[in-house]
């Protein structure tokens, strides 16, 4: 089994014994041992998945990588939170999908208008079994949690990821201020609803909902 | 003597008389005391023939003399500060990558090509480390920037390194290094990996990587 380790925040760590792990491509940037480096077409989802992601957009760029030793993986030197899966679905933007146990399954969701509201558009990736993967994002993400009792609205460009029996929402509060341009820069909210986890970036992107 | 860390982007120098610092040009940030700074023409140390071999090599980075009495904060850009304390030990190291350094330290330049013939030449365009680099060897403190955390990997004779060209921030102790290729036909048709190149360093030592894929 893959073991993934943090090292000092922005940097993962992964021990391999033999088998294989999924990463973003070009992220690695160390290595101790022998490794290999392939690079899977169409996010490593075989045919169907390649002709899915060229038609959503939501392009995953991810190499294969395989043998026994300690490899070093970053991204423009954003922060990294390791995410372990138990039989679960995790849902989140490709470009901040760093790494994933090569026993998880990875696939696309359409989210609807809160994709389109993310500047992210209208699809987005899906990790799901049983393993461990890792984020990355702008600044230490946090993470929390949503119960049936205490629905969670969060800021579309600050969203990174999500995990649980959830249900979201897209919500506006665009008021008459809004359309004359006083608005508060917070028109837009994706609402969760049910139970699960919300990991959220202290860094908004650029968003279409940031604007007004 | 030495660098102590404020923060991970900042660090403090404290410089007294007769040991000055040599520190990247404009990379003061505050100080305490009587500190002067000094433009250094020359690039660093040594006298006008090897300024004019670093100016021709290309590895001439903007310095100043940081002289007389107190304290002196450093950082630049935002980016990370990684502190290596040299106990007479050889530092290669980009020129655009060094904050500051101790005046106790010998400051040189090497040709890649001297390690590796035209390998080593190869190594370092591939790299965008160009033909030179800096070394730093002696006793005391020198201050890198970085992209993002260093990550400090040891190397021992049974254990070599592999790292990104693009990650690699600079190396200490007795190393050698290689450019390996894993260029294969996927390369050719643009379906790479994009780790087609790395640097392999073995012998003893330390190498310092970076957190990001940015050169500075």
């Amino acid at each position: 089994m893959a073991q993934f380790r943090l090292q000092d925040g922005k940097v993962l760590a992964v021990d391999l014994t033999g088998d294989a792990v999924r990463a973003k491509n070009g992220s690695m940037i160390a290595y101790e041992g022998d490794m290999t480096f392939k690079k899977l077409t169409g996010g490593g989802d075989g045919l169907r998945g390649m002709v899915t992601r060229r038609l959503t957009g939501e392009q995953l760029e991810v190499m294969e990588v395989k043998g026994h030793g300690t490899c070093y993986f970053a991204d423009a030197a954003g922060d990294v939170s390791l995410v372990t899966l138990q039989q679960d679905t995790l849902h989140v933007e490709a470009s901040n999908l760093l790494c994933t146990a090569g026993g998880l399954r990875t696939g696309t969701t359409f989210t609807g208008l809160r994709g389109a509201s993310q500047g992210n558009g209208l699809f987005t990736t899906t990790v799901e079994g049983t393993g461990q993967a890792a984020l990355t994002s702008q600044g230490p993400a946090i993470v929390l949690r949503v119960t049936p009792q205490t629905p969670l609205r969060v800021d579309p460009g600050a969203y990174l990821a999500h995990s649980g029996r959830l249900r979201q929402e897209f919500q506006s509060g665009v008021t008459f201020r809004t359309l004359l341009g006083d608005g508060s820069g917070e028109a837009f909210q994706i609402r969760f609803e049910g139970e699960g986890l919300v990991y959220v970036q202290p860094s908004e992107r650029e968003t279409l909902g940031g604007q007004v | 003597m030495g660098f102590t860390r404020i923060s991970g982007k900042m660090i403090e120098a404290q410089v007294v008389p007769g040991q000055p610092l040599y520190s990247q040009r404009g990379a003061m940030l505050a100080y305490r005391g009587e500190v002067s700074f000094t433009p250094n023409l020359t690039g660093g140390q040594g006298g006008v023939m090897s300024a004019l071999g670093r100016r021709a090599r290309g590895e001439a980075a903007p310095l100043m003399t940081v002289e007389g009495r107190g304290s002196v904060y450093f950082g630049h850009g935002g980016h990370h500060v990684h502190v290596v304390d040299l106990a007479g030990s050889l530092l290669h190291v980009e020129a655009d990558r060094l904050l500051a350094f101790e005046g106790s330290l010998r400051q040189g330049t090497v040709f890649l090509g001297s390690q590796g013939g035209v390998m080593g030449m190869v190594r370092g365009q591939a790299t965008g480390q160009g033909l030179f680099t800096t070394t730093l060897e002696g006793h005391g403190s020198v201050a890198v920037l970085a992209h993002g955390g260093v990550l400090e990997l040891p190397v021992t004779p049974r254990r070599a390194v592999h790292v990104d060209p693009q990650a690699y921030v600079a190396h200490r102790g007795d190393l050698r290094n290689r450019l390996s290729t894993a260029l294969g036909w996927r390369d050719m048709v643009g379906r790479g990996s994009g780790e087609a190149f790395q640097l392999e360093l073995s012998g003893q030592g330390t190498v310092y990587v970076q957190a990001s894929e940015e050169k500075l």
